[in-house]
């Protein structure tokens, strides 16, 4: 049935039928994340935490779009998610916005902000693309923390108190818990839906060509500059929706969400889950969030641990969890 | 469509391992706690601190002091017999798992109460959280902000002292003794201006010369850019408005640089903590303001009380400054709630409001419009000699008493008096 369908064309060996359950599977990713998120909840520890790793999740996904599918490894995404969350923030703070409009406004700052430091880190690549992306995010940072009028400088900026949301008439208590995290499902879900069909598009197969071979990617006429510049972008439209959906959740922006570190979170998670996977950032973040949580309710050394397992995930699970697990199921 | 290329015997040892592994783990994990949750009927205290991170060794002792607190008021039989609980969480210092846990707290664990943080931005954030679920928070950890009316809520309750108190009292008694001519070496964030504001406020009325507010980004390691230019200035008072690490390095190199010689340096808050890791050179003669110091025992009956509970409870040991906040913050609400005969937030709040009390510092009470705590500010002096114990090492030189007047007027801070 699915002879040349090109996901089953190297393993050519497998069994035929696990090979089309897995392709029915890879056709309904969105589907299948989906029902998966929707029923997260249920089997997290507590739901706030749940939102999180939803939020996390869409962050490294963003973050992935451009690291695992493109190549390109940037140390300076907080400055995009960061951004998101300011830019939410601010505009139901200073300007008395709706929640909506606000995501919109997010969603825009994170794009603009990427296109920003997209065109001046994109001429660069490897290593060099990461210390000039990491460069430019601690600007904004420093922009972000001495903007004390509009950001609230060290003490974060507090305020976005968002109690009730009305969709097509309807009401909602933003403030219960169950509420807001199907309410922040659905943005992601979107997301994804917006996400699968770029990689499904012939600019999907473009971003993966010049990951593969630049060179050659070039030679066949694609224009590199404008797939790089246009994938950093998309990444900020992702990373820029999950700071505006962090923003909403725990109604604070904190200077930190714009730290180097929350830069090496993405890296983390990503690596983690799996670089290059559909799903795999989620899994990540999952992992991440969880065991972090997890382990300091019962001890203050929790790093070890948390340290521990991710030198078994790195020898053990060298395509990251998901990544790894994907393997298996198609040998 | 034939069988499978595998046997079925092929379920491998490891596939095998790995599925029993995982089942196991997700019986022992916390999900199922969620289930097996009793549902007594405990007063719970949500307290999260940051045992990890910079300010880990403060946090630690907020919570055995605040242990101290429990045990009390469990041995006093509770409120009609409903015991307290105290649920501790660590926000890392981060103010995004701060509001993560309080909301963790709220939601899950449905706690009556809030109580805890160790930094400013990190005590708004727990604040915005627990404002808008109508959840009362008493924060044990300084700023000037949470007392605005931006900030405030009447669920917002602040035990500890703010910026404005302690630099002010540090000033109104450092000024007309040590001279009039003043430089700052400020943190540059929040806490650090609301500090040098505090100490310009006191300074007004005894008529300081200010030559220069010289700023360094918050964590720096290497002062010695920044000390010959304070020493041409020749300041008679040098006010160093950092905090923890910051504040050790910088006396330290201070020391180093010679500067004790003609200049006298203060600090609004001398922490405990700091000056058992730093040493006695570093801190030798630095004058500073405290909220708390175990020392004041021989003028307070109810610091001697709760040293003793404490020393008894953690091996002899003595809570430090913004250990005992949390013995403090935590104290009030359940004596208030004893008062109210309930853990219901309006009434609570009340008693609150109404509460004149001593319960480990001499007499305190919340002060209506923004809730904060008007206490004394005690002015210590880092000692190197004479010193009876490891743990002996300020003399109290100076007590300020509580008065309305040292805080920030309620008109100022935007509430109708």
């Amino acid at each position: 049935m699915h002879e040349a369908s090109h996901i089953s064309e190297p393993l050519a060996a497998a069994p035929r039928h696990r090979a089309s359950w897995f392709e029915l599977a890879r056709q309904h990713r969105v589907l299948l994340s989906s029902a998966f998120l929707l029923a997260f909840p249920l089997v997290m520890p507590f739901t706030a935490l749940a939102v999180n790793i939803l939020i996390y999740g869409l962050y490294a996904l963003g973050f992935n779009l451009l690291f695992g599918y493109l190549g390109l490894l940037s140390f300076g995404h907080a400055a995009l998610f960061g951004t998101g969350a300011y830019l939410c923030g601010i505009a139901i703070v200073h300007f008395g916005m709706p929640w909506y409009a606000a995501i919109v406004v997010g969603v825009l700052g994170g794009v603009a902000m990427a296109a920003a430091i997209g065109v001046l880190a994109i001429r660069t690549r490897g290593i060099y693309f990461a210390m000039v992306t990491m460069a430019l995010s601690q600007c904004v940072y420093y922009l972000f923390y001495q903007a004390i009028d509009w950001t609230g400088g060290e003490n974060g900026l507090r305020g976005i108190n968002v109690r009730e949301i009305s969709i097509f008439g309807l009401k909602f208590d933003f403030i219960d818990p169950l509420t807001r995290y199907y309410v922040v499902a659905a943005f992601v879900i979107l997301a994804l839906i917006f996400l699968s069909r770029i990689l499904a598009s012939p600019f999907g197969a473009v971003i993966e060509a010049v990951r593969e071979n630049e060179a050659r990617a070039r030679a066949s006429g694609y224009n590199v500059t404008a797939t790089r510049l246009i994938a950093f972008i998309l990444s900020g439209a992702f990373c820029g929706l999950a700071g505006a959906l962090q923003a909403l959740h725990l109604s604070i922006v904190p200077i930190e969400i714009m730290h180097y570190e929350t830069s090496g979170l993405a890296v983390m998670m990503s690596l983690l889950g799996g670089m290059g996977t559909f799903f795999g950032p989620f899994v990540g973040a999952a992992v991440f969030l969880l065991l972090e949580n997890l382990v300091s309710l019962w001890t203050v050394h929790w790093q070890l641990f948390v340290g521990a397992v991710f030198m078994v995930c790195v020898l053990f699970f060298p395509k990251g969890i998901w990544g790894t697990l994907l393997q298996r199921v198609q040998k | 469509m034939t069988s499978s290329g595998k046997k079925p015997t092929d379920i491998s040892r490891r596939s095998l391992l790995g599925t029993a592994g995982a089942g196991a783990l997700l019986a022992v994990s916390p999900f199922s706690i969620n289930i097996l949750r009793a549902q007594e009927q405990t007063i719970k205290i949500g307290f999260p601190v940051p045992l990890t991170g910079p300010y880990g060794t403060e946090a630690q002792d907020q919570v055995r002091a605040a242990e101290v607190a429990i045990a009390e008021f469990n041995e006093a039989g509770g409120l009609n017999g409903r015991k307290a609980e105290l649920l501790v969480r660590d926000d890392k210092l981060n103010p995004g798992e701060a509001a993560t846990r309080a909301l963790e707290l709220i939601e899950k664990d449905k706690v009556n109460f809030i109580v805890g943080s160790l930094s400013a931005a990190v005590q708004l954030a727990v604040n915005n959280v627990t404002k808008e679920r109508g959840v009362i928070f008493n924060s044990i950890s300084q700023s000037d902000a949470i007392n605005e009316i931006a900030d405030f809520s009447k669920f917002t309750f602040h035990e500890a002292l703010n910026p404005h108190m302690t630099a002010g009292a540090v000033g109104r008694y450092a000024f007309p003794k040590f001279g009039k001519k003043v430089a700052f070496l400020t943190a540059d964030y929040a806490y650090g201006h609301e500090m040098v504001r505090g100490f310009r406020e006191a300074g007004k009325a005894v008529g300081i010369e200010e030559l220069a507010d010289i700023r360094h980004p918050i964590g720096a390691t290497d002062f010695s850019t920044l000390l010959p230019r304070i020493q041409a200035l020749k300041p008679d008072i040098l006010c160093i408005c950092n905090f923890g690490r910051d504040q050790q390095i910088a006396l330290k190199q201070a020391t180093d640089f010679g500067l004790k010689r003609n200049i006298k340096l203060i600090t609004p808050i001398l922490l405990y903590t700091g000056r058992l890791a730093a040493g006695a050179q570093a801190f030798n003669g630095v004058i500073g303001g405290t909220s708390y110091y175990w020392g004041i025992e021989d003028q307070f009956a109810s610091a001697k009380a709760f040293n003793d509970r404490f020393r008894k409870m953690h091996d002899g040991k003595v809570p430090s400054d913004y250990g005992a906040l949390g013995y403090g913050g935590v104290k009030t609400l359940l004596m208030a709630a004893k008062e109210a005969g309930s853990v219901e937030s309006e009434m609570v709040i009340a008693a609150m409001e109404a509460l004149k009390y001593d319960y480990y510092k001499g007499p305190q009470y919340f002060r209506k419009c923004d809730h904060q705590s008007v206490q004394s500010v005690f002015i210590i002096e880092s000692k190197t000699q004479n010193q009876r114990n490891e743990a002996d090492v300020f003399d109290v030189v100076a007590t300020e008493q509580p008065n309305e007047a040292n805080l920030r007027s309620c008109e100022s801070l935007g509430h109708k008096a």
